[in-house]
């Protein structure tokens, strides 16, 4: 089988302020890094408000409809593009867990943005709109009828609002590797979720990859291994690299694969493979550019 | 947040600034364009901190007394 690419020129239209730091080059720079990979390439749907509903209500979807252009807060814009790049985003996350569940794809990565894992119950922030990877886990319970899906966010800063969307939800079990303090606040070790479905492991400033590794070796990889996940899904930001400007992390490309490939061994063994990973963070071009293509990479050769 | 330099603070206001910096980092008040940079003022903050208690140590000492109460000599003390 194969690695599918899902990903739409519309999320290109999603235009932030200058000099803000999820820029539309961001996206521009992963496309041209994956120009000459093997992939199954998909144009992403516009995702359904049936599919954003079953994570957000009515009124927070309401509210990004009407919001127009301008800052639903200090971090967060729209542009005239931004509610069809967030629609896209849906779509492609849904598309990709589609795919890889009835086998047309080994396993996905969305190359979407705005990203999503900030956005919660009723309240968009931190650059984000719809809690993509929420979304598409609650798809692959509801449209697939899974039961168990684990979500791994390893972005630098904590997945709120997936947190916050799938805390009552026992059938999805989250887990969070960030530097902390840093935005947005949330994400200690106590936070646990209604069903103790949550995982925090909170990084401290100025650690590496040794320090990352040895947290998901000891409690993520052996949560997600008790909870036996039938797909798993990856907030993969890479703002965890040590050129990233907006943490103090110091990771390299080559930690992203290590997690990669980490994920893999667990999707392999309770799943088949299957495993969908959706943008999220990373924000100096070159690294984001480099991590995510390795990421990408890895994911082909775990697809062969 | 006071924008003063860190080296201008007295210790009781860096104290006082540092406190509030944890506050809204721990309470995500601040955007995430912003974050890194409280965070940064927050380790300056704590270093300046840790430099001036450092500099007080070294400068305090302890009164010895002999059995009577009477004090017979001074050395430093540890502050941890």
């Amino acid at each position: 089988m194969t690695t599918a690419l899902i990903s739409h020129s519309d999320c290109l239209d999603h235009v932030t302020p200058d000099g803000h730091p999820e820029s539309v080059a961001r996206l521009k720079a992963i496309n041209a890094t994956l120009a000459d990979f093997d992939l199954l390439r998909i144009e992403a749907p516009l995702g359904k408000d049936a599919h954003i509903l079953r994570a957000h209500p009515a009124a927070h979807i309401e509210r990004i409809k009407t919001a127009g252009i301008g800052a639903l807060d200090p971090d967060t814009h729209m542009s005239a593009g931004s509610l069809n790049a967030a629609y896209r985003g849906v779509g492609a996350i849904t598309t990709a867990v589609d795919m890889v569940i009835q086998g047309q794809a080994h396993n996905a990565f969305c190359a979407i943005r705005p990203p999503g894992h900030h956005a919660e119950l009723k309240t968009p922030m931190g650059f984000c709109l719809f809690g993509n990877i929420a979304i598409g886990a609650k798809h692959a319970l509801e449209a697939h009828g899974l039961s168990r899906v684990a979500i791994m966010d390893f972005d630098v800063h904590h997945g709120n609002g997936t947190q916050n969307l799938v805390w009552d939800d026992a059938r999805i079990f989250f887990a969070s590797t960030h530097q902390m303090p840093l935005y947005p606040g949330s994400g200690a070790a106590h936070e646990r979720g209604a069903h103790d479905n949550v995982l925090n492991v909170p990084l401290d400033p100025d650690t590496g990859g040794a320090e990352f590794r040895a947290a998901m070796e000891a409690q993520i990889l052996p949560a997600i291994d008790a909870f036996q996940p039938e797909l798993i899904l990856i907030s993969a930001g890479f703002d965890a690299h040590r050129a990233d400007p907006l943490a103090n992390l110091n990771w390299v490309e080559e930690d992203f694969v290590w997690a990669t490939n980490a994920l893999c061994d667990l999707a392999d063994k309770h799943c088949a493979g299957r495993v969908v990973s959706t943008l999220e963070g990373g924000y100096n071009l070159d690294a984001l550019a480099a991590s995510c293509a390795l990421h990408v990479n890895t994911l082909m050769e775990r697809g062969k | 947040m006071s924008s003063k330099s860190v080296k201008d603070m007295s210790f009781e206001e860096a104290m006082e600034t540092l406190e509030t910096v944890v506050g809204q980092l721990d309470t995500g008040a601040v955007p995430l364009d912003e974050s890194i940079k409280l965070y940064e003022r927050g380790a300056a903050l704590k270093a300046y901190c840790e430099a001036k208690l450092k500099s007080a140590e070294e400068k305090v000492a302890k009164i010895t007394t002999d059995t009577d109460g009477n004090a017979v000599a001074t050395e430093p003390v540890e502050i941890s």
